[in-house]
């Protein structure tokens, strides 16, 4: 009887209207909360969305040709630059300064022996994580990261030239020999291949290493460093261009291409999880606003239900829970509403080549959750000061 | 339940009230008591009722039931009182007529859940409105719905029973029936009333009579 006295002033229309809405931001906030944590796990693992990091240089011009100008970097200017606002890191590319060979050392492989070019990073910018890059002084053997280019090339060479080609895994098998050299001195080393990177176009080593053989080795010749990692901070790429632009900086193209790419993509992500949630708000002052409406329409017949002792509890409860039940329902058909949306869009991103994880994410579960608990919240404050207004009046 | 004022004075009231009135003097009710408050027109009767009942707060001086100050009351105990203690018909009579006369009676004993539907329809044929028991509230008379009011009121355990012009549309007759009905259910639970009119001829039997 209660309930029907205090719900039989509703305007059913207005209600579809705010059930809708609800409906399409719930429906709205869980798809993009799903796919927001899916295209990042994609995107980490296929470099899309990982940190935006890039090799930057300076520009050789004729006066920097003439030794007018210079195109290293100096330690201070490293310093300095980190002091930016949109500069999350940057670390020095370090390179050899004394003579590397490297050679095959496997019976199975045939003597191959060329001079090389080695470089060292921070470990925090690499792109191949592995627990055997280390070195230290006691070491004898020397973990290498490869271009992942270099293999690219070197496959083609063998396909052209009717050579069984080289698999990642049988290049990591292969025993090799390094040797470093100033003329007077010399020392060999094991070394193997741990790993590809697709960020630098020389034989890395690890950063130890590098420090000790230039100490050794480059006979108190400081090694200059002629490029540099540099980790923008989310969302602030624009500025890092800008000011690489400014200070005669540049940076492989395709790499700027990835890195804008990314910060549009970081950007795009951020834009519809806020666009989401605005959505889901305004939806659910819909609803709010319409249980205001009722309860102020209902006035009458809860300042009388009051003045005949009515707990104002109980006047509360049958508005919140009917409206926890409502916003329950509208949550179960968008949850529906989401499964149907995500077989279709599942299918069309693999139709596409992007093979995203089909299962539900937890975050999305959880966000659906979250907004049940603040509407019931929501809900139950308006229910509150709706009810209570009228009482001992 | 005891019923104590001490110098109460309604605040629109404080400059028209005069030394020998009712306001602004101590007062106290008996348990049990039955009392006639007469008076014009804007003298304070409704406001008396509100005051009782705990919708108006602005006066001063103090209104003590069973012992303690109602100023002291919060929710919980105003809701008790509304419900166990003190039974009212208002003046403007608070039915909600967009239901019928039988789910008035009905939402009253969902809350109260102290009598039986059927005693609620015997009252009301007493009161001659068998015939309008599944009628909406809106289509009855003044007359008729001031019956139904008081029904209402008389279906809940109660310690005092507030009446505000109860009769003020009934004629002699009907008057008559609705005092018989109210004074059987006061004696049943050995409660006292509380009956503002403007009538002082009113035949209800009272204990002591107050012009305000």
């Amino acid at each position: 009887m209660l309930r029907k006295l205090l719900f039989r002033t509703q305007d059913f229309k207005q209600l579809f209207i705010a059930i809708v809405g609800a409906f399409i931001g719930l429906t709205f906030l869980i798809t993009s909360f799903h796919y927001l944590v899916r295209v990042n796990e994609f995107g980490e693992d296929t470099e899309i969305l990982g940190r935006n990091i890039l090799i930057a240089q300076r520009k050789v011009t004729s006066s920097s040709s003439l030794g007018i100008t210079k195109t290293d970097f100096e330690k201070e200017e490293l310093s300095e630059m980190r002091q930016e606002t949109f500069i999350d890191d940057i670390q020095p590319i370090v390179s050899n300064n004394f003579s590397v060979w490297l050679e095959t050392n496997d019976k199975y492989v045939p003597p191959f022996r060329t001079d090389a070019f080695i470089q060292a990073v921070n470990r925090s910018f690499l792109d191949v994580h592995s627990k055997r890059w280390k070195w230290h002084k006691k070491s004898r053997f020397v973990p290498i990261i490869m271009p992942r280019e270099f293999i690219v090339m070197l496959n083609t060479f063998m396909s052209a030239s009717d050579i069984p080609q080289v698999s990642d895994e049988l290049a990591m098998s292969i025993f090799f020999k390094i040797r470093i050299s100033n003329g007077k001195q010399e020392e060999w080393y094991d070394a193997k291949i741990i790993g590809f990177t697709n960020q630098i176009s020389a034989l890395l080593v690890p950063e130890e290493f590098m420090s000790y053989a230039n100490e050794k080795f480059a006979a108190g010749v400081p090694g200059k460093i002629t490029q540099v990692m540099i980790a923008s901070k989310e969302g602030k790429f624009g500025e890092l261009e800008q000011y690489m632009d400014d200070h005669g900086m540049e940076s492989k193209r395709d790499q700027m291409a990835i890195s804008r790419l990314k910060s549009i993509v970081g950007t795009l992500l951020g834009v519809i999880t806020g666009v989401s949630v605005i959505a889901l708000l305004m939806s659910s002052l819909v609803l709010l606003q319409y249980l205001q409406l009722l309860i102020s329409n209902n006035y009458y017949e809860i300042r009388t239900l009051l003045r005949q002792g009515f707990h104002p509890n109980n006047l509360i409860k049958s508005f919140w829970f009917y409206f926890i039940k409502l916003f329950a329902i509208i949550a179960s058909i968008g949850f529906i509403a989401f499964i149907l949306l995500k077989i279709l869009v599942d299918h069309l991103l693999i139709a596409g080549g992007i093979a995203l994880k089909s299962s539900l994410s937890v975050e999305a579960i959880l966000a659906l959750i979250i907004s049940l608990i603040l509407f019931a919240i929501a809900s139950y404050w308006t229910a509150r000061n709706g009810v209570m207004k009228w009482f001992n009046v | 339940m005891k019923i104590e004022l001490k110098q109460i004075i309604p605040i629109p009231l404080a400059d028209s009230i005069k030394k020998e009135s009712f306001w602004g003097n101590d007062w106290v009710f008996e348990s049990g008591e039955r009392i006639l408050l007469n008076a014009a027109s804007g003298k304070g009767k409704t406001t008396f009722t509100h005051l009782l009942t705990g919708l108006r707060s602005d006066y001063s001086g103090e209104i003590k039931m069973g012992g303690k100050s109602i100023q002291t009351f919060g929710m919980d105990d105003w809701t008790i009182l509304r419900k166990e203690k003190i039974a009212v018909v208002y003046q403007d009579l608070q039915l909600f007529t967009q239901l019928t006369v039988a789910e008035n009676f009905s939402l009253k004993l969902q809350l109260t859940h102290c009598l039986e539907l059927d005693f609620a329809r015997e009252m009301l044929e007493k009161v001659g409105l068998s015939n309008r028991w599944n009628d909406k509230c809106e289509v009855l008379s003044m007359g008729q719905k001031q019956r139904v009011a008081i029904i209402r009121s008389l279906l809940q355990p109660f310690e005092w029973l507030i009446l505000d012009e109860p009769f003020s549309h009934l004629d002699r007759e009907n008057a008559r029936i609705c005092m018989g009905i109210i004074k059987q259910r006061v004696d049943e639970l050995k409660a006292g009333f509380v009956l503002t009119t403007l009538d002082p001829s009113d035949e209800m039997p009272v204990n002591r009579k107050i012009n305000l």
